[in-house]
């Protein structure tokens, strides 16, 4: 078995050595915050399984060339980053579908625990409004929590780029969940109609 | 556009301009000059603090982990990978595949399951296994329902073949549902409570029967093929089980 104290530049060179096992440690090291990365970005559990299988191939094969060690990480991570967007400018036209609550085989939330899934839900809800191009980012820094300079890596933008795409985000996404509720309409804050309408929606669950 | 000379030094500021400032969008010298007056401004206070708000709700929602059929598929594929003298799968033939399925967590193993070359061990599961297959008499009360089609033809001797089409499907046919397949599993001392990643009602050499594929274990790209006998099986029924077989990656 792989020491499972190896660092993930040591198992980028045993894979390189040949060890069968090496690169799949690797990635069931990442697997989970990748996998949420991608449905988070994707929103469609079979695409995120597919762009994840196809990022993991195709590392798995570019691993035995791969030289800059420190970087592990954030390389695997821009291979799948860049397995969802292209999967994203691909399908531009399609639409989503609702991101599920629960993973198979996750426990059914307690009843106390309502207000908070569908607090969770609602936000899940506003991500998928924004426009792919600042939903990336929002996903990488504010759900993720990537720094912005890990964020500019694995989307190939410059940090500025990161940083304003995040702030129009933001700024949709504080409507959308009604934090700008009683802010009056001079500063290109429309009414709130969406939130009146989620609102609609969460009450008539 | 965050030159301090485009920069409105008064209210009202645009949400727009008070996000980039709250990001960190802005220059140097306009972040300074901008900074006091929005922190004077108690309604640009009020949307530096939703910006913030919002920021507080999406770190606050709670990590995915990746689904157990996901991981199988990837372990499978990537095992696939490590094998040097093993035919490449292809993508686009499992993507065709893909496309044709019904189910997510049938759908994504299909491929797996069918390019990893599985090795079948089948364990009996009764004493039916004496029997020649025709002696079990066709009980044409048990026509799977759901399904306009006939049910899919497998022999007792070659489960395998049936696996990509099963793994496709989350038909209980005549079980009806998950808990009435736990139960069934129950009785052949099978304690898996973990949805199928696939499930399809069979004709078994002609007999009824449903076909489960369940999560192989601790074994990674390792499942489960067990067949049931709607009619019967039950909690207190070893006989309910009419096959299981493990299907693991051969390595």
């Amino acid at each position: 078995m792989t020491a499972a104290a190896s660092s993930d530049a040591d198992l980028i060179s045993a894979h390189a050595a040949g060890d069968p096992y090496a690169f799949s440690e690797l990635v069931k090291r990442h697997r989970d915050r990748m996998w949420a990365v991608a449905l988070r970005t994707l929103r469609d559990p079979e695409e995120a399984a597919d762009a994840l299988q196809e990022a993991f191939i195709s590392a798995f094969r570019a691993a035995s060339s791969f030289r800059a060690e420190s970087q592990v990480t954030t390389w695997l991570h821009r291979i799948v980053v860049n397995a969802c967007l292209d999967r994203m400018r691909r399908r531009q036209t399609r639409p989503t579908v609702p991101l599920p609550e629960a993973g198979p085989g996750e426990p059914v939330a307690p009843r106390d625990a309502m207000s908070e899934r569908e607090t969770r839900l609602i936000i899940q809800d506003a991500l998928a409004e924004l426009p792919e191009e600042q939903r990336a980012p929002i996903v990488l820094v504010d759900v993720e929590g990537y720094s912005v300079a890990e964020t500019a890596k694995l989307l190939g933008i410059a940090e500025g780029t990161v940083k304003s795409r995040c702030a129009r985000g933001r700024a949709k996404l504080a409507k959308v969940l009604g934090h700008l509720r009683n802010r009056s309409a001079d500063a290109n804050v429309p009414a709130d109609g969406v939130n009146v309408q989620q609102q609609r929606q969460w009450e008539d669950r | 556009m965050t030159g301090t000379e485009r920069t409105p030094l008064d209210p009202p500021w645009s949400l727009d301009l008070l996000a980039d400032l709250h990001a960190g969008v802005l220059d140097p010298e306009a972040d300074a000059r901008l900074r006091p007056r929005v922190m004077a401004d108690p309604e640009a206070r009020s949307v530096l603090a939703a910006l913030d708000a919002t920021m507080a709700d999406l770190r606050s929602l709670p990590p995915i982990p990746m689904p157990r059929a996901v991981a199988d598929r990837i372990d499978a594929a990537l095992a696939q990978e490590a094998r040097p003298a093993a035919p490449v799968v292809s993508l686009d033939e499992a993507r065709k595949r893909r496309n044709r399925r019904l189910g997510m967590g049938g759908g994504v193993l299909a491929a797996a399951a069918a390019a990893i070359g599985i090795a079948l061990v089948v364990v009996p599961g009764g004493d039916q296994a004496d029997q020649p297959p025709g002696a079990q008499p066709t009980q044409a009360s048990n026509t799977p329902v759901g399904s306009a089609q006939p049910p899919m033809a497998v022999k007792e001797t070659e489960l395998g073949a049936a696996v990509p089409e099963v793994l496709k499907a989350q038909n209980y046919g005549p079980l009806d549902s998950q808990d009435r397949l736990v139960g069934c599993l129950k009785g052949g001392g099978i304690t898996s409570t973990a949805k199928p990643l696939g499930i399809s009602p069979v004709s078994l050499d002609g007999r009824p029967a449903v076909m489960a594929i369940l999560p192989g274990g601790a074994v990674a790209g390792q499942f489960r093929i067990v067949v049931l006998d709607p009619e019967t099986c039950g909690p207190d029924n070893p006989q309910g089980v009419i096959a299981d077989t493990t299907i693991k990656p051969t390595r």
